[in-house]
């Protein structure tokens, strides 16, 4: 196997441009490894390596010339229409040039593979796909977190160094915190979207990274923004809490490992912690679901509806149709709560640098029954992890979740959230925590990528 | 009338009026649907909103302008 495999993304992309592994090799080698380690995991659901092989032999200079990345399975490549992760999609689609692909082709890295993705991208636990579910590698009996499932499976597996995802309520943070990985929801609007069957319609989804660490995150952040992101060296931070549900009702494990997190990280930065008062955070939460359920419809139709593909999950045609019930009184309501929401963080953030939760109340839980047990009861792993997610996608502000701990030995992750435009923020911050513990958990590797036996399907 | 029976004329009639059908599974999908996220709306639908501002084209990618 090629070592340059097991380099981070930057790492992979350092040691092409300089000789030190050739592009063509390490291609054939991440090929391979999806082929040994992806049958435990469905995380990839197609590879295509003709055209990976030609999209090498086209690859200009750029910072990933050569490296490969998965792509989730909610954009179109020139060569494969998307099929968000469903046996029928109420949008038309077709192969073509999304946004991101044209990105990732222009700065050299080439796709090997698509990523599996929840169902229509309506869940928060991958556990549900016309390709069935994508599997932890940290636990293939756990949920690897939705929508992303693939390309957060994809990457902790390390069957590549770096995936692109998409994000309309948590879809890259969820993922992300469940499988150990650094997901950056970006700033509305600020990262490659066209192509995407709802781009143009949805206000709540964009495009973003899902890596190793901070530093992969920033570079393929970059690829997607067209603009490089500069680091820098957080100083003085303003951290944020709540004392709300969604620091408060989560389970003990978590609690502890965010709070130490955001210790140190207030500790590493010369920063301090500042309590903040969010008591629109429920009610913009609701808000956020029945926008972006709403945005959806414009493709529906009674008749479509009552013809919907019978291998689209029983949830999913059910969830399809109670769309239409929503009335459009409360989405209204949401769309002034959304203007209430960002008037409120505005005041927020001219008094913080960052707000922080943990991003997920609980570790990735069974597949087989996706149900948290939080000190309020117990939840669906959704109705959980959307009291985390939704206030970036409602509002537009960027956020990044990162690994800070493990509870039986299922990863632990940090959301920080900052204001508009100030993505760099959280991958600096991000990548002084990391600094702060030693890199302990961006560098923790799941049992399928320390060489261990694979794991049975 | 009972809560429940409340939900399933409400999800029956809806379903009736647009001319939707649902098998017993998706029915059940979405009474389950219903019971989650009904409470919360009847929540946001007795808020008054009329105090809040319109933002005029608010731009997503940026901070609201007042």
């Amino acid at each position: 196997m090629n070592e340059a495999l097991d380099l981070s993304l930057r790492g992979q992309a350092a040691a092409i441009a300089a000789g030190e592994a050739d592009a063509g090799e390490l291609l054939e080698a991440a090929l391979a490894r999806i082929e040994e380690r992806n049958p435990a995991l469905n995380a990839v659901v197609e590879t295509f390596p003709e055209r990976s092989r030609e999209m090498l032999a086209a690859a200009p200079a750029g910072p990933l010339h050569g490296v490969p990345v998965v792509i989730k399975d909610e954009w179109p490549l020139p060569w494969r229409a998307q099929r968000f992760g469903a046996a029928e999609m109420l949008a038309e689609t077709a192969p073509g040039e999304s946004g991101p692909y044209r990105a990732l082709r222009d700065a050299g890295a080439v796709i090997v593979g698509v990523g599996n993705m929840h169902e229509l991208g309506a869940g928060s636990t991958g556990s549900l796909s016309v390709y069935g579910p994508a599997r932890n590698p940290w636990d293939a009996d756990r949920c690897p977190g939705g929508s992303s499932s693939g390309p957060a499976a994809a990457v902790a597996a390390r069957m590549v160094a770096g995936a692109i995802g998409a994000d309309g309520i948590g879809s890259i943070r969820y993922p992300a915190a469940y499988c150990g990985l650094t997901g950056l929801k970006p700033t509305f609007g600020r990262a490659a979207m066209e192509g995407h069957h709802m781009a143009g319609v949805s206000t709540t989804i964009v495009s973003g990274p899902l890596c190793a660490d901070a530093a992969d995150a920033r570079l393929l952040a970059s690829v997607l923004f067209g603009e490089e992101l500069q680091a820098g060296e957080p100083r003085g931070l303003r951290i944020g809490v709540v004392r709300d549900e969604v620091a408060e009702d989560v389970a003990p494990a978590v609690r502890e490992a965010c709070e130490g997190a955001i210790g140190e990280l207030r500790e590493a930065t010369g920063g301090e912690v500042r309590e903040i008062a969010l008591p629109e955070l429920a009610a913009a939460t609701l808000a956020t679901v029945l926008i972006a359920n709403s945005e959806s419809l414009g493709g529906i139709t009674p008749q479509r509806l009552n013809d919907l593909d019978p291998e689209l999950s029983p949830i999913g045609r059910g969830l399809l149709k109670y769309r239409v019930l929503l009335p459009a009184t409360a989405v209204v309501k949401s769309q002034q709560l959304r203007t209430a929401a960002r008037r409120r963080l505005a005041e927020v953030f001219a008094d913080v640098d960052l707000i922080a939760w943990p991003t997920v109340p609980a570790a990735a839980p069974p597949l087989e029954a996706p149900l948290v047990e939080l000190p309020s009861g117990t939840l669906t792993a959704d109705q959980a992890n959307v009291r985390g997610g939704a206030l970036a996608n409602l509002t537009g502000i960027p956020a990044v979740s990162v690994p800070v701990g493990s509870a039986a030995g299922l990863p632990v992750a940090l959301q920080l959230q900052a204001t508009w435009g100030r993505d760099e923020l959280l991958l600096d911050a991000a990548e002084a925590l990391e600094r702060a513990n030693g890199r302990r958990w961006v560098d923790a590797l799941p049992p399928l990528a320390r060489g261990a036996e694979p794991l049975e399907a | 009338m009972e809560a429940s029976s409340q939900q399933d004329d409400f999800i029956q009639a809806g379903l009736a009026a647009y001319g939707i059908e649902a098998d017993e599974i998706e029915l059940a999908v979405i009474r389950a649907a219903h019971e989650m996220f009904w409470p919360p709306i009847l929540e946001l639908l007795g808020m008054d909103t009329s105090a809040v501002e319109a933002e005029p084209g608010p731009d997503l990618s940026e901070a609201p302008s007042r």
